[in-house]
């Protein structure tokens, strides 16, 4: 059970005022009561004694004012219900050897009264003795007072301790609840605040009434309170700076990411102007064939015509013949062409993003050959060898893996672009440089590469080039995005980086070991 | 033994004279006292008590049984001690009671408020000069009065008691 604080502070006053009200009931009176008896009963006895000295006074001094002053005064008072004098007479036996003290009542006031010498206090009475002891005689003053004096008092007294304790009750109650309100309230305001902060609302004060320490309290919550609104308010505006600053990052981010996709829709085109380049390439030889046969068979349907006309059937005959030998050159350079565009064609539709299974060792000869022409048709200058070194299990049905070829088609033309602009950037140094042409390479062959073997369950392509190498500061950074070391214009930087999440992607690893000025060499491993 | 016999015999009519003169001194003496003792003489104040009362008269005012003179004057009773001569005479004649039984009466008077005690004296001129003082006041001396301004009271026609 849980009391409130108003009901204990409540019921400590309660509990105080009713021992409190419980003393002023019962044991103030109580006491009361024993005082009074003990002055009373000393009062009489004083009064006996009084008596009993006028007694003594008057029978040795022959002096009768002290005992009829000290009479007069007995009388006179209203409690007194009888004053006797005893007499004691000492009576020897015969043989005077025993004696008895015999007590006669010898005079009583009032006359009415008839007191017996022995009598004692009793409930009604309260009976006093003083002794006088003369030459003439002996005895007792024997002086009772009536308690009924004693038994008003006692009823006043419980009378006002009841009225006494009845107010202090009361008054205990009226304070014990003033004390719980002046107590309790601002309490009860305090925590009801508190809860409304907890809840959010800042602009909550307390009234402060009191100096004490409920008051101090008040003030250290409105103080608190008014910091919390003020460190509130600044967290507000730095929220709303926050928002305007992420409202504005957010912008930027959108704008970076639009130029991502601008960029890495560059980088497609720039990879599919390359493409475009080699295919055009690719198809110009046998469209140069088709075209330099058909007008070869055009020149021999000429002669042959001549020929027919001359009757020389034979020769036209014979010419007819190389017609068709040049026709089906024709067909075929035709056919290479059409393979050419279809395999364009393959290569400009859009990733379906799936994989499929692949022949590791074509698409990377078919990418070599693409940038190969590709950066020739782009740059009559350029020139490098190339080699392969293929790995023939992977070219059978069951070695073939698990790609999407597309995307890593786009990894290898980026290498082997990457790849032959170095080994063309070295062409380009002069001899004399000795710190980027060493001694013994006077006679330069630039050189790509590529090779590829199955080792275990993975497929590891290696595309290396004798190229520029790479230093450890750009190998560092090589495969952040818009990174390139190439000139402006000349490369987004994208290429290693896409390429890098390409490989991630197929849950393989790309890595490179060069040398600075002598070689580079990219290792893609890709799982089976 | 025989000596001393002899001395007594020889002085016995010297030695019988001086006795009997002697015995009959003290008897003079005695006779003389007793006849100063043995009289007792009422005085009152000017004011109060009257010139001359009967005997029971006198030992009704002086047992307390009468409070008020004619006049009105209230009846003060001045005696000698008990412990003196006077006052045990004054208890004897008047009261017909010993010293301490007038004590006693008077302690029970007192007692029951039925009359104001006497007040007691040692001497004869202190009771003389009480008297004269206090009105309605009236004592019991051994004559004759040496304050003139007390009266002495006639009881019976008689100015002295004589016991």
């Amino acid at each position: 059970m849980v009391f409130s604080l108003k009901s204990r502070i409540w019921l400590t006053v309660f509990s105080i005022v009713v021992m409190f009200t419980f003393f002023t009931l019962f044991y103030f009176p109580a006491q009361q009561r024993k005082l009074l008896l003990k002055n009373y009963n000393t009062e009489v006895q004083n009064l006996a004694n009084t008596v009993a000295l006028g007694v003594n006074i008057a029978l040795t001094e022959q002096n009768f004012e002290g005992i009829e002053t000290a009479m007069k005064f007995v009388k006179d008072d209203s409690r007194l219900q009888f004053v006797s004098m005893v007499e004691y007479d000492t009576v020897w036996g015969n043989d005077h050897h025993n004696f008895q003290v015999k007590k006669t009542m010898l005079k009583t006031f009032p006359k009415n009264q008839h007191p017996a010498p022995n009598i004692q206090s009793n409930n009604s009475i309260i009976v006093k003795r003083g002794m006088f002891n003369t030459a003439v005689m002996s005895g007792d003053i024997l002086l009772a007072f009536t308690t009924k004096e004693i038994i008003e008092s006692q009823r006043k007294i419980r009378i006002t301790s009841l009225i006494v304790s009845g107010i202090v009750l009361l008054i205990g109650i009226l304070f014990g609840l003033l004390l719980a309100r002046k107590v309790s309230v601002p309490v009860l305001a305090l925590r009801d605040a508190a809860n409304r902060v907890g809840d959010g609302d800042l602009s909550q004060k307390v009234k402060i009434k009191s100096g004490d320490e409920i008051g101090q309290l008040g003030k250290a919550f409105n103080n608190m309170v008014a910091d919390l609104l003020k460190a509130r308010v600044a967290l507000d505006e730095n929220n709303q700076a926050l928002s305007a600053s992420n409202a504005r990052l957010n912008n930027t981010l959108r704008e970076l990411k639009s130029a991502q996709v601008q960029l890495i829709q560059s980088e497609k085109m720039a990879s599919l102007g390359e493409l475009t380049a080699g295919i055009a390439h690719e198809i110009q030889n046998p469209l140069n064939f088709v075209n330099n046969f058909s007008e070869l068979n055009t020149e021999l349907i000429d002669e042959m015509k001549i020929e027919l006309d001359a009757g020389n059937n034979k020769e036209a005959i014979s010419i007819a013949e190389n017609i068709k030998d040049n026709q089906d050159k024709i067909t075929h350079h035709g056919k290479r062409a059409d393979a050419i565009v279809k395999g364009m064609l393959h290569h400009s539709r859009s990733s379906t993003g799936q994989k499929e299974l692949t022949d590791i060792n074509a698409l990377a000869d078919e990418y070599l050959r693409l940038s190969y022409h590709g950066l020739r048709a782009k740059d009559k200058a350029f020139n490098s060898n190339f080699k392969t070194n293929f790995d023939k299990s992977l070219s059978s049905e069951n070695g073939k893996i698990n790609i999407i070829s597309q995307d890593i088609g786009r990894v290898l033309l980026n290498l082997y672009n990457n790849a032959f602009y170095s080994v063309m950037e070295k062409s380009k140094v002069p001899h004399s440089d000795s710190n980027r042409a060493p001694k013994g390479e006077v006679d330069y062959e630039p050189t790509v590469s590529v090779s590829t073997k199955k080792i275990n369950n993975n497929v590891e392509i290696k595309i290396k080039d004798n190229g520029m190498g790479i230093s450890k500061k750009v190998i560092d950074k090589m495969y952040q995005p818009f990174f390139t070391t190439k000139p402006t214009g000349q490369g987004t930087g994208l290429g290693l980086s896409l390429s890098y999440d390409i490989i991630k992607s197929h849950g393989g690893e790309i890595k490179i070991e060069t040398k600075e000025g002598e070689y580079a060499e990219f290792i893609i491993e890709l799982p089976c | 033994m025989g000596n001393k016999k002899t001395i007594i015999y020889k002085e016995p009519e010297r030695s019988i004279v001086i006795k009997f003169s002697m015995v009959a001194c003290l008897l003079v003496m005695s006779i003389i006292v007793k006849c100063q003792v043995e009289t007792l003489t009422i005085i009152c104040n000017s004011n109060g008590a009257p010139a001359t009362m009967k005997f029971t008269e006198l030992r009704s005012v002086m047992k307390g049984e009468r409070q008020r003179w004619n006049s009105g004057a209230k009846v003060v009773i001045a005696l000698m001690k008990t412990s003196t001569t006077v006052g045990k005479n004054t208890a004897q004649v008047i009261y017909n009671m010993s010293g301490d039984a007038l004590l006693k009466y008077w302690l029970g008077q007192t007692y029951q408020g039925n009359a104001h005690a006497p007040k007691f004296f040692n001497t004869k001129s202190e009771l003389e000069e009480y008297v004269a003082e206090n009105p309605g006041a009236i004592g019991v001396i051994d004559p004759p009065p040496a304050n003139n301004e007390v009266k002495i009271v006639s009881v019976d026609g008689k100015t002295q008691f004589i016991l």
